[in-house]
């Protein structure tokens, strides 16, 4: 056990030093002007000037266009990527979609995308969701049928988050519907440049842009097939769990699990609503920060934030979400209507760090697995319940409204 | 507070600490199965037991060398704390360890320190300053007649022939009111700004230990709900493959983990590094405390009518959750606390 100060060299001071540098002076308030307005998660300057220092894929060796970074480097790195809050969503789904393709994918394809993925000219997302369902990812329904050398996709994938500033997406497919569940599954790096895709814009009220791509006939090399045909369940786990935190062990470094990534916003609006109850007053004169109620539930929420930060693995995806999504409302609640003005409004408490805390928080329960997808692999892993029998588990069904509508969209 | 400081998040056990862990989780499994605590009710406290533990050498290893300790941290003495929750076991460990603890720190003469490592008398901590003429519900009074408290500016071990008498309590504790006896040895331990630093800290270690004894008794408890939910029936099914039963035990098993780990966290802190981030402390118990309540009451319930009955070890854990824990006192003041070191970071 060790919660120390980590000790730096003077070469990994020196190394914080430039990072830190390099961050302030690439990303602006224009970039994150740019990041509130368009809710892309991602900006091309900033990406590729990422990518000239090595620092899209930081523990690549240099040759492969990384920065050979070690295991504390790599951590200064991503605290301070995270401190500068640059846009780093189309960069997290590219490392994810790595993970799978660099076991599986054709070797050549793999030599050819390898240096374009770590100098951030070539990015990707994950083609999973589709709008017939959510959570359940082997339900997959887009079909790829192989004419030739080549595969024929039909169908749509929902929250395809990047898209636009992808050149591929990860995709699943169903290529033998007749086959159990998750047999029939296979998986292909879709160039998002075919013919057929079309990528239309969703935007929630987090801020995010996110994407329904729909593929009509779209055809792609039998090349961009990663792993088997029918394989692709063992192929997806990779990034899935990767995804969901599991598996690898802790190396002491790093955080203990994504949900810390969920407690960012709520330390910037828990900090924003301090600093404001500190001057702010009442209407009798009081100093707002004198109030024992206030002062309770700013202590409730660090509170949860700690907790929140100490806990691992799938547990903490669902601690540090709740958490986020529980003090947002309460700190709106705290600070009134003026917790409610947006960025550039007159008045606006922190440049509506707790506006946008709140409505952000409203995702973080659902992307990436839903909460209660976690509470249920809780439930079988953590706590070895067993597991309830339904229907859908094991064999491939067609949801019912789907088959209802499917003459009409195809 | 630098929220992207670079610190290690290495919450692994060493080696030693693994033994400890297992040597306490055996000692208390096997010495102390639920007859055992039912049998030690209402007092909440078995001598025999008690002596089994000072034989481990509870009393002593947390001390200095120089005290003939083995220099065990606080984060060591959670894990024992944790085990002796599990099975909620009738000793006085945490008073006394903290009382021990308390007067090595103050300096005391070493035939007293030696006297409390024997742990033939258990010793206790008023863990509220004493008002003149006022009792206070002191933890384990009813068993301790050594009771160090806090009169005014002055740190002071009261020792009377008799403990307080034993009060009956949802938790079956050694209850008691307490002020200070007439006619009673008086000891100063220290005095002014250093007797308030003592107790604050004594009651800080209380407040670490007691949490690590709740997250232990959740877990225990949330073990019991697990058990019934898996063999169980409704409707064909186990209950424990049904959401409305399986994900309220999740949020038990989330809060465990980050439970146990906050606390870990807050005692590797006042171990390593005293006054950085003090707040963890009440953040470690407002927590424990709120998870001990919800993780046994949510336990309990999941046995419906029979998680209700005394019968059900279930009842063991849930009258201790709150039969420990408020010992402390109201844990919201502990996160006002918290709250108060918000505001102070966000002003600097």
């Amino acid at each position: 056990m060790d919660f120390s100060r980590l000790e730096l060299t003077a070469d990994q001071q020196q190394f914080a030093s430039e990072v830190r540098a390099f961050l302030d002076a690439l990303v602006t308030e224009d970039v994150h002007e740019e990041e509130r307005r368009t809710g892309s998660g991602f900006n091309e300057h900033v990406h590729l000037a990422l990518g000239e220092r090595g620092w899209i894929m930081p523990t690549w060796p240099v040759e492969d266009g990384g920065a050979g970074l070690d295991p504390v480097r790599k951590r200064i790195l991503d605290i301070e990527l995270s401190r500068s809050r640059v846009p780093h969503i189309t960069a997290g789904t590219t490392g994810l979609v790595w993970t799978a393709i660099e076991r599986y994918a054709d070797p050549g394809l793999l030599e050819d995308l390898r240096r374009k993925v770590a100098s951030g000219h070539v990015r990707f997302c994950l083609g999973y969701s589709e709008p017939d369902g959510g959570s359940d990812v082997a339900a997959a329904k887009v079909r790829a049928v192989r004419d030739g050398d080549e595969w024929v996709l039909n169908g749509s994938k929902i929250f395809t988050t990047s898209a636009q500033n992808s050149q591929y997406t990860f995709l699943i497919t169903r290529t033998d519907p007749d086959l159990p569940k998750h047999k029939g599954l296979t998986m292909f790096l879709v160039p998002l440049s075919a013919p057929g895709v079309e990528i239309q814009p969703i935007r929630t009220y987090g801020g995010e842009r996110t994407n329904v791509v729909y593929y009509g006939d779209a055809r792609i090399a039998d090349l961009y097939r990663v792993g088997a045909m029918n394989d692709g369940w063992s192929v997806l786990h990779g990034p899935l769990d990767a995804e969901h935190s599991l598996g690898g062990e802790s190396t002491g470094l790093d955080d203990l699990s994504i949900g810390r990534n969920f407690l960012r916003p709520l330390e910037r609006a828990l900090d924003a609503a301090a600093g404001w109850a500190g001057s702010a007053r009442r209407a009798d004169g009081s100093v707002v920060a004198d109030d024992a109620t206030v002062r309770l539930r700013l202590g409730k929420i660090a509170m949860d934030l700690e907790v929140g930060i100490s806990t691992p693995g799938p547990m903490g995806r669902v601690a540090g979400s709740e958490a986020l999504v529980r003090g947002g409302a309460d700190l709106i609640d705290m600070v009134g209507p003026a917790a409610l003005l947006s960025h550039d409004a007159e008045g606006t408490v922190a440049g509506g760090t707790i506006d946008y805390a709140h409505r952000f928080a409203q995702g973080t329960t659902t992307y990436g697995g839903t909460v209660e997808v976690f509470r249920n692999m809780i439930a079988q892993h953590v706590l070895g319940l067993p597991q309830m029998n339904l229907p859908g588990r094991r064999v491939f069904l067609v949801p019912r409204r789907a088959e209802q509508t499917a003459g009409a969209r195809v | 507070m630098d929220r992207f400081e670079l610190r290690l998040q290495d919450y692994s056990l060493s080696e030693d600490q693994e033994s400890v862990r297992d040597a306490f989780s055996q000692f208390f499994a096997k010495e102390c199965p639920s007859t055992v605590v039912r049998a030690a009710e209402p007092l909440g406290y078995d001598k025999q037991l008690w002596h089994r533990l000072v034989d481990m050498g509870v009393t002593s290893m947390s001390l200095p060398a120089a005290l003939g300790g083995d220099e065990a941290t606080l984060v060591d003495l959670t894990l024992i704390a944790e085990e002796l929750g599990r099975t909620v076991a009738p000793v006085p460990f945490i008073s006394h360890v903290v009382a021990t603890r308390l007067l090595a720190a103050a300096g005391t003469d070493a035939e007293l320190i030696q006297a409390a490592v024997a742990g033939d008398r258990p010793f206790a901590v008023a863990l509220q300053p004493l008002r003149p003429g006022e009792a206070q519900l002191v933890p384990d009074a009813a068993v301790a007649g050594d009771v160090i408290a806090l009169e005014a500016d002055a740190l002071v071990l009261t020792s009377a022939d008799k403990a307080s008498p034993h009060l009956l309590n949802q938790g079956s504790t050694p209850l008691g009111w307490w002020q200070p006896p007439a006619g009673a040895g008086r000891i100063v331990l220290a005095e002014g700004t250093t007797a308030l630093a003592l107790h604050a800290r004594a009651v800080r270690e209380w407040k670490l230990l007691t949490a690590a004894a709740l997250i232990g008794m959740t877990e225990a408890a949330l073990a019991l709900a697990v058990e019934f939910a898996k063999t169980r029936e409704t409707m064909g099914v186990p209950i424990g493959s049904l959401q409305g039963v399986a994900f309220p035990l999740a949020d038990v098993a989330i809060g465990v983990s980050g439970g146990r780990n906050v606390i870990w966290r807050a005692a590797w802190m006042a171990e390593n590094e005293p006054g950085v981030r003090p707040e963890l402390v009440p953040i470690a118990y407002a927590n424990a405390t709120r998870v001990a309540t919800h993780g046994t009451t949510t336990s309990a319930h999941m046995q419906g009518g029979l998680g209700f009955t005394i019968e059900a070890d279930a009842s063991l854990y849930f009258l201790r959750a709150k039969g420990w824990s408020v010992l402390g006192g109201d844990p919201n003041l502990d996160l006002i606390t918290v709250g108060d070191a918000v505001l102070a970071s966000a002003a600097r």
